[in-house]
C-alpha cells in the first residue's frame, strides 16, 4: 500500500529540494552577485506609496471565527460520509438509516442557524 | 526496506523539532505554522502506519480548519508580542511542578517494558491485496460504534449552536436591505394624496 504513495514522497522531496533552491539563489547568489544599498525610506513598508496605515496585527472581526468554526464542523460531517460511502453496499439498510439520523442532527443545526442570521455578513 | 527507517526518522525529527518550536517561538503566528508542519509530519507518520484515511482526514481537518482557527484566534486577540515574556520567573514554580508531572507520567508509561515498546506492539499483519483502511473504519463505525457515531452528530449540533451564541452579535444600527419587503411595498406605505382646495393664486 506505501508504495501506492510513493510518488506523494518524490513530490515533497522535490519541492523541499526547489524551495531549498530558490531561497540559495534569491538570499545568497543574490546577496553576492547583486549589490544591495538600503536605506530607511528603501526598507520602510509603504501601501501603495503611502506610509502604512496602520500596523499588520489589527484585529479581526469575530464573525470570520464564525464562518471558520461553522466551515470545520460541515466539513467534519463530509468526512464522515466517505468511509460510509465505500462501505454503504455492506451496511445496508442500518447503514442508511444511521447516516439519516446523523444528516438531520446536522440539518437542524443548520435550520437553526440559518434563522437565526449566523450566515448574513450585515 | 531502510527507505521506510529513513522517513520514519526524518518526519519523526520534524515532528519533534516543529513541536519544540510551537512552544519556544515568540511570535504567535509562527507557532501556528509550526503547528501545522507538526501535523503534517504527524500525518506523514500515520501514512507510515497505514491509516490512509486518518491520515489525509488529519491534513484536511487540522491543517486546514483547525489552523484557520488557531490563526483568526491569534489576530483577534491582537497580542503585542513584547508583553509575552514577563512573568517568566513568576510562573516557573507552577511550570515546573507541571512538567515534572507530566515528565514522570512518560516515565511512568516508558519503564513498564510490559505495556509499552517494540515487544508490546508487533507489527500487524500484512494486509491482503485490495485491502482499504477507509473501508475498514467505515465497516466498524457504523456497525459497533453507532452509537458513538450519533452522539459525534449531537456534539457537532452542540457546537454549532455554541459557537453560534458565542460569537453573533447583531450589529444594533446596522441598515439592512430586505429584497422581499422592498418589492412588497404598497402605493400607500409610501404616498400620501392629500385632498385639498385649489389656493388662489398670489399676487404679486
Amino acid at each position: 500500500m506505501l508504495a501506492e504513495y510513493f510518488p506523494v514522497l518524490i513530490f515533497i522531496v522535490i519541492s523541499l529540494v526547489l524551495g531549498a533552491v530558490l531561497l540559495l539563489t534569491g538570499g545568497i547568489l543574490g546577496k553576492l552577485l547583486g549589490h544591495s544599498q538600503p536605506d530607511d525610506e528603501k526598507a520602510s513598508p509603504y501601501e501603495c506609496g503611502f506610509e502604512a496605515f496602520e500596523d499588520t496585527r489589527s484585529k479581526f472581526d469575530v464573525r470570520y471565527y464564525l464562518v471558520a468554526i461553522l466551515f470545520i464542523i460541515f466539513d467534519l460531517e463530509i468526512a464522515f460520509f466517505i468511509p460510509w460511502a465505500l462501505v454503504l453496499d455492506e451496511l445496508g439498510t442500518v447503514g442508511l438509516v444511521a447516516m439519516f439520523i446523523f444528516v438531520i442532527e446536522l440539518v437542524i443545526g443548520f435550520i437553526w442557524l440559518w434563522k437565526k442570521g449566523a450566515l448574513e455578513w450585515e | 526496506m531502510p527507505i521506510y527507517e529513513i522517513v520514519f526518522y526524518t518526519f519523526s525529527l520534524v515532528m519533534l523539532a516543529s513541536a519544540v518550536a510551537v512552544i519556544s517561538v515568540r511570535n504567535p503566528v509562527y507557532a501556528a505554522l509550526f503547528l501545522v508542519l507538526t501535523f503534517f509530519s504527524a500525518s506523514a507518520i500515520w501514512m507510515l502506519l497505514e491509516v490512509e484515511f486518518l491520515a489525509i482526514i488529519l491534513i484536511l481537518v487540522y491543517v486546514g480548519a483547525v489552523m484557520v482557527l488557531f490563526l483568526f484566534v491569534v489576530m483577534m486577540l491582537d497580542i503585542n508580542v513584547e508583553p509575552l515574556r514577563e512573568g517568566f520567573i513568576r510562573y516557573l514554580p507552577v511550570g515546573l511542578v507541571v512538567a515534572g508531572l507530566m515528565a514522570a507520567e512518560f516515565l511512568l508509561v516508558i519503564w513498564t517494558k510490559s505495556r509499552f515498546g517494540p515487544e508490546a506492539f508487533p507489527s500487524p499483519p500484512p494486509h491482503p491485496e485490495g485491502y482499504s483502511n477507509t473501508q475498514a473504519v467505515g465497516e466498524v463505525l457504523y456497525t459497533n460504534y453507532l452509537l458513538p457515531f450519533e452522539v459525534a452528530g449531537i456534539i457537532l449540533l452542540v457546537a454549532i449552536i455554541a459557537a453560534v451564541t458565542l460569537t453573533l452579535r447583531h450589529r444594533s444600527g446596522a441598515h439592512r436591505q430586505n429584497p422581499s419587503r422592498q418589492v412588497q411595498v404598497q402605493r400607500d406605505e409610501r404616498v400620501r394624496l392629500v385632498k385639498m382646495k385649489p389656493e388662489p393664486r398670489q399676487e404679486g
